[in-house]
């Protein structure tokens, strides 16, 4: 009788798996907007990513952008593997526990030229959501900031200034440099306005307990 | 000596002795019986399968088998849990964005990007006069966007109040949007 049970439980869980795992491969349809030549290997892509437990929907929109772009379907493939790669490093630095959104923030640092290792102080720096501090980052390298002093800033920053005051201090900066402050001076100096400030606050909101 | 009692305890054995005789129909008719009478949760697939869940059952396991009990519901846990699609805009906290561009000239502007997957169709931007700048309003989940302006159905622009898309693969111009989580 048990054996029974015992026969009929086992295929019953394999099927389980199979349907999950046949559900979870189904080809998004978004992909259909590639052409015949470009989607399976983008597809191909997306299912490696989803094995390897990356989030998909990045690579997804980034095939996307390629195909409304029309960039060639090289140019697609290329891009949708480069970004999968730095998913991957993303999370070997962030960790497994790291959300999409802290990924891809992560991906874009990395590709702007910070390292994982930075990747790596600023989770243990801060225990919010990294999403904001990484594409911080991620902006100021692109706005000219040399990628040194960004991180340092970043990390400076990160363990206890808000989402809205890291938001700022990269506006300070661009700012800044549109006035024609050298990118480096700039961060270091908007850096320093940030941290007192975030102290004032927090000293601010120390005196007024119970209020946000 | 005749002995009126011993005659009838002897009439009395001859009668039980005698073999019974019994309809050969009776089982047949007995089980007819039996099946026409009410069974309690009913004979419907309903209480049978009520029946068959409430019978206690026993099941023997070898640690083995356990184990790959264990590891297939951890797969399919992990699986459900695996981060692919990100959740639609209202579904967690999404707050509204708007997007503003200058461009007198341009007589169609569509908002694209990672919030409505590039299509140039699904989110037109609109302006009240023909000097007023093109608007269109987005709800957004906490992330980082790419999107640019698509302008008169040829035309890449970036966002000019915008942080510049420094991982942009396609040679035309993005711009950024990073979307905190609200701390």
């Amino acid at each position: 009788m048990t054996s029974t049970y015992a026969r009929a439980a086992v295929p019953l869980l394999a099927a389980m798996l199979v349907a999950g795992r046949a559900t979870a491969q189904q080809t998004d349809s978004r992909l259909e907007r590639l052409d015949t030549a470009t989607r399976p290997t983008v597809a191909a892509l997306v299912d490696s990513a989803r094995t390897a437990m990356l989030p998909t929907e990045p690579l997804v929109q980034r095939a996307l952008e390629g195909a409304t772009k029309r960039a060639s379907g090289e140019a697609i493939v290329a891009a949708v593997r480069r970004l999968a790669v730095d998913l991957g490093h993303a999370r070997d630095a962030l960790g497994s526990t790291a959300s999409p959104a802290e990924l891809s923030a992560g991906a874009a640092a990395l590709r702007a030229g910070a390292s994982q290792a930075t990747l790596a102080q600023l989770r243990h720096a801060r225990r919010e959501p990294l999403t904001v501090p990484l594409a911080v980052l991620a902006d100021l390298v692109a706005s000219g900031v040399p990628v040194d002093s960004a991180a340092a800033a970043v990390l400076g920053l990160a363990a206890r200034a808000r989402d809205a005051d890291l938001v700022e201090f990269r506006r300070a900066v661009e700012r800044d440099i549109a006035l024609g402050a050298p990118p480096a001076a700039a961060t270091a100096a908007a850096a320093t306005a940030t941290a007192q400030s975030v102290d004032v606050n927090a000293g601010a909101r120390q005196q007024r307990p119970g209020r946000p | 000596m005749f002995d009126p009692v011993d005659d009838l305890i002897e009439r009395i054995a001859r009668h039980l002795r005698r073999p019974v005789q019994i309809d050969p129909a009776l089982d047949a008719r007995v089980m007819r019986e039996i099946t026409a009478l009410p069974t309690p949760g009913g004979t419907a697939p309903l209480g049978k399968a009520w029946r068959w869940l409430r019978r206690p059952r026993q099941f023997t396991l070898t640690p083995l088998g356990g184990l790959a009990a264990v590891a297939a519901v951890a797969v399919v846990v992990l699986f459900s849990r695996m981060p692919s699609t990100p959740p639609a805009p209202g579904q967690i906290d999404s707050r509204a964005f708007q997007f503003i561009l200058v461009a007198p000239r341009a007589t169609h502007v569509s908002l694209v990007g990672d919030f409505n997957d590039w299509d140039a169709t699904r989110t037109p931007m609109r302006r009240i006069g023909s000097d007023a700048p093109w608007t269109a309003v987005v709800p957004l989940v906490p992330g980082r966007y790419h999107y640019a302006f698509f302008v008169d159905g040829s035309r890449w622009l970036a966002d000019p109040s915008a942080p510049v898309a420094r991982d942009d693969d396609y040679g035309e111009p993005s711009s950024v949007l990073t979307v905190g989580g609200g701390s």
